[in-house]
């Protein structure tokens, strides 16, 4: 049996590739993509802690939850983007300030 | 009212009217204003006659043999009461009339010789304060008020001598007169301090009574140097003569009846308070004096010193007669004396009145004053002339004249007296006596009858108003203002024989005094002088100097190097120090205190851009910061 650090491993790494992403990343849609990679890294950790009680599905329910919240995330962020594109012709976030001063 | 109250009543009234007028002039020509300055010398004239109406209420009330005295509280300090009042005895009664009589004439006088100056307001309102004081001083009671006035005498001499104030000399002379005065005043106080504390009063009628236990010869020694002081006696004489700087008309009333004569009636007034032994240094003075003055008219060449040096000399025969106990001879001396040296100096006032003139309208100048520059007056100011030599030959003692009389009382007392010292006196008054004729003569040789050949051109006589008053003083140079006898001192004011030795010796002095003058004189066409030693008394002044003003100058100059170096050092070392702690201050405030608030500020200036580097506005960022900080937190948590 794969030892449950492996898994934390794993999503740990994830996590952290999706927060690089979402940090570094300038387009908009890029930033999405990384909040995917960072949401599944958690499902990673819901589902290998539910090996722990395997009578239970508690975690694989959460994941299941996680995904559809996400899908629904996408949807409405992915509508923003494009709206925002619409608007101001660009998906790069640091580029939209008209709220800035000056 | 009983008869007694009734005359004391009206001794009072007429001192107060006495006393008031004068003031009341000088208090009136002050107010009048300056365009109606010419009526000063009216009201002053009118409101001084008025003094001499009540002068001579006065001495037909209190008359000549009774004394009289009133006072009053003036004020209490602590347990002493200290009063005040009038004295009339026959020494005051007769020296208020002269007084006031000179006075009077005086201001008349100047009528005529003031008429024009700019400062006319000024001279009157003076010459009235000055005949005020006087006044004072005859009939106060005490020595307190008698103080008061001595000083606002002096102060008033110095105003009138310094009445030119624009003239260097006068100035000078008015300064030179008020600081001998001052060094007189200084004995004045002090002998004031000793009655006080031993008599415990300063009632001049109580004090005849007061024993000074044992401090009577200082006491009177103190008093003689303010006597001294103020009537030029030796070594305080060099002030009277450089006193010729104010008006003519002023000098006529120090002369004679103000100034110099409040030292003289002093001494007769506290002579019951000096001893045999404070007599014999009052007869010594007098006698130098006398001495000194006489020899000195005989050098000079100025009209107006040389009677000056006169009135030292005559000043000095009557301390004299006063330190050997002719207390009456004394007095009539200084009566006669202040008649016909009045007319003296009224009479050399009207030559250089006249000259003056006539140098203006001329246009030449030269001194009008110095008898080298006259000769030959008699001709052109014949009222003048006589007047004058009427009050000469008074001045030298010529038998018919006042003089004469109070001399020769004088000389008789000396005669009478025991012992070689009244002998010494006498010769040496007669020498005096002698030299008197001679600086007479000689001065009136030379300035009305040598060089007749002078053209003088039409001199015009003074003034009627001018000539009144040496009329009425040439008159009173003559025997009947002593007696009816010209021969007999003996009249209203004093009575007495004289021994026989004194008339003839007089007579002879007077006789041989004017045969030398003349053999002296006649061929001479200029006057000669005299060595330097006579003339400068005896450089009386370079020994002040030497012994005083120059200690007195090395002195402060000295306290002005110390004032220098030292207090100024001290000063000027505080400063520093206090600019110095400034400086260091400053820099503590600047660096420090500045420092540490500029730093916090700064601090919190650069705090905030730092803070203010994390909100960039940048999401991303935002995130990574949230993100690194959860990863702190874990961290924190973790272990």
């Amino acid at each position: 049996m794969i030892p449950i650090e492996n898994y934390l491993v794993l999503s740990a790494t994830l996590f952290s590739i999706g927060l690089m992403i979402v940090v570094i990343k300038r387009n908009a849609i890029a930033v999405l993509l990384g909040l995917e990679l960072m949401l599944n890294a958690a499902n990673i950790n819901l589902v290998a802690f539910n090996l722990a009680h395997p009578e239970r599905l508690d975690g694989q329910m959460f994941a299941v939850f996680v995904i559809i919240v996400a899908a629904c995330e996408a949807a409405v962020g992915l509508a923003i983007i494009l709206q925002a594109y619409r608007v101001f012709h660009t998906a790069v976030p640091d580029s939209i300030s008209t709220l800035k001063e000056s | 009212m009983s008869p007694d109250a009734d005359i004391a009543y009206w001794i009072v009234a007429a001192s107060m009217i006495v006393l008031l007028a004068p003031l009341a002039s000088g208090i009136l020509s002050a107010l009048i204003p300056v365009r109606y300055s010419w009526l000063v010398s009216l009201t002053a004239s009118f409101m001084l006659l008025v003094a001499v109406a009540g002068a001579v209420v006065l001495v037909s009330n209190a008359g000549l043999h009774d004394t009289r005295h009133f006072s009053t509280a003036w004020f209490t300090l602590g347990g002493n009461e200290i009063a005040a009042g009038i004295l009339v005895d026959k020494y005051a009664a007769v020296m208020v009339l002269v007084v006031t009589i000179v006075s009077f004439l005086v201001h008349l006088y100047s009528a005529g010789y003031m008429a024009g100056d700019a400062s006319i307001r000024r001279y009157f309102v003076m010459l009235g304060f000055f005949t005020f004081t006087m006044l004072g001083i005859v009939l106060s009671d005490n020595l307190l008020i008698l103080f008061m006035c001595w000083e606002l005498v002096g102060f008033s001499s110095y105003m009138l001598i310094g009445h030119w104030m624009e003239l260097p000399e006068a100035a000078q002379a008015s300064r030179k007169a008020y600081m001998m005065n001052r060094i007189g005043d200084l004995g004045f106080i002090a002998g004031l301090m000793i009655v006080y504390r031993k008599a415990g009063t300063f009632d001049i009628s109580i004090l005849a009574s007061h024993s000074l236990q044992g401090w009577e010869t200082t006491a009177a020694l103190c008093f003689f140097l303010a006597i001294a002081a103020k009537s030029a006696q030796f070594p305080l004489l060099t002030w009277l003569p450089d006193a010729m700087a104010g008006p003519t008309p002023v000098s006529a009333l120090i002369h004679a009846a103000t100034m110099v004569a409040a030292g003289v009636f002093l001494l007769g007034r506290i002579h019951f308070m000096f001893p045999p032994e404070a007599l014999q240094v009052v007869t010594a003075a007098g006698l130098l004096t006398a001495l000194t003055g006489a020899a000195a008219a005989l050098g000079h060449f100025d009209i107006k010193k040389i009677l000056a040096y006169s009135t030292v000399s005559q000043l000095g025969l009557m301390v004299t007669a006063l330190g050997m106990g002719a207390k009456d001879a004394a007095m009539l001396h200084l009566l006669t004396h202040a008649f016909f040296k009045a007319g003296l100096f009224l009479a050399a006032g009207a030559i250089i009145h006249t000259l003056h003139q006539v140098q203006v309208s001329t246009g030449k100048t030269y001194d009008v004053q110095d008898i080298r520059n006259l000769g030959g007056l008699r001709k052109a100011m014949p009222v003048t002339f006589v007047v004058f030599v009427l009050c000469g030959a008074a001045l030298s003692g010529i038998p018919m004249f006042s003089g004469f009389q109070s001399k020769e009382a004088i000389l008789s007392h000396m005669l009478s007296g025991q012992g070689e010292w009244s002998l010494i006196a006498a010769f040496l008054f007669l020498l005096t006596a002698f030299l008197t004729i001679v600086y007479t003569f000689r001065l009136i040789w030379f300035v009305f009858i040598a060089n007749e050949g002078r053209q003088w051109g039409n001199i015009p006589e003074v003034p009627f108003v001018m000539r009144f008053p040496m009329i009425v003083l040439g008159l009173a140079s003559l025997w009947w203002i002593v007696s009816l006898n010209p021969f007999s001192f003996s009249g209203w004011f004093m009575t007495g024989r004289a021994t026989g030795s004194a008339t003839m010796i007089s007579i002879a002095v007077v006789i041989t005094a004017l045969a030398t003058s003349f053999l002296f004189v006649r061929k001479k066409p200029t006057p000669t002088g005299a060595p330097g030693i006579l003339t400068n008394t005896f450089y009386l002044d370079n020994v002040f100097g030497a012994l005083v003003t120059r200690p007195v100058g090395h002195l402060s100059s000295l306290c002005v190097r110390i004032d220098r170096r030292y207090i100024d050092g001290i000063l000027h070392g505080a400063a520093y120090a206090q600019v110095t702690l400034a400086h260091i201050v400053g820099w503590i405030d600047k660096t420090i205190v500045d420092g540490i608030v500029n730093f916090v500020a700064r601090l919190a200036s650069w705090l905030g851009a730092f803070v203010r580097t994390f909100q960039s506005g940048n999401i991303q960022m935002y995130i990574f910061w949230a993100g690194m900080g959860l990863l702190l937190l874990t961290l924190y948590i973790v272990t």
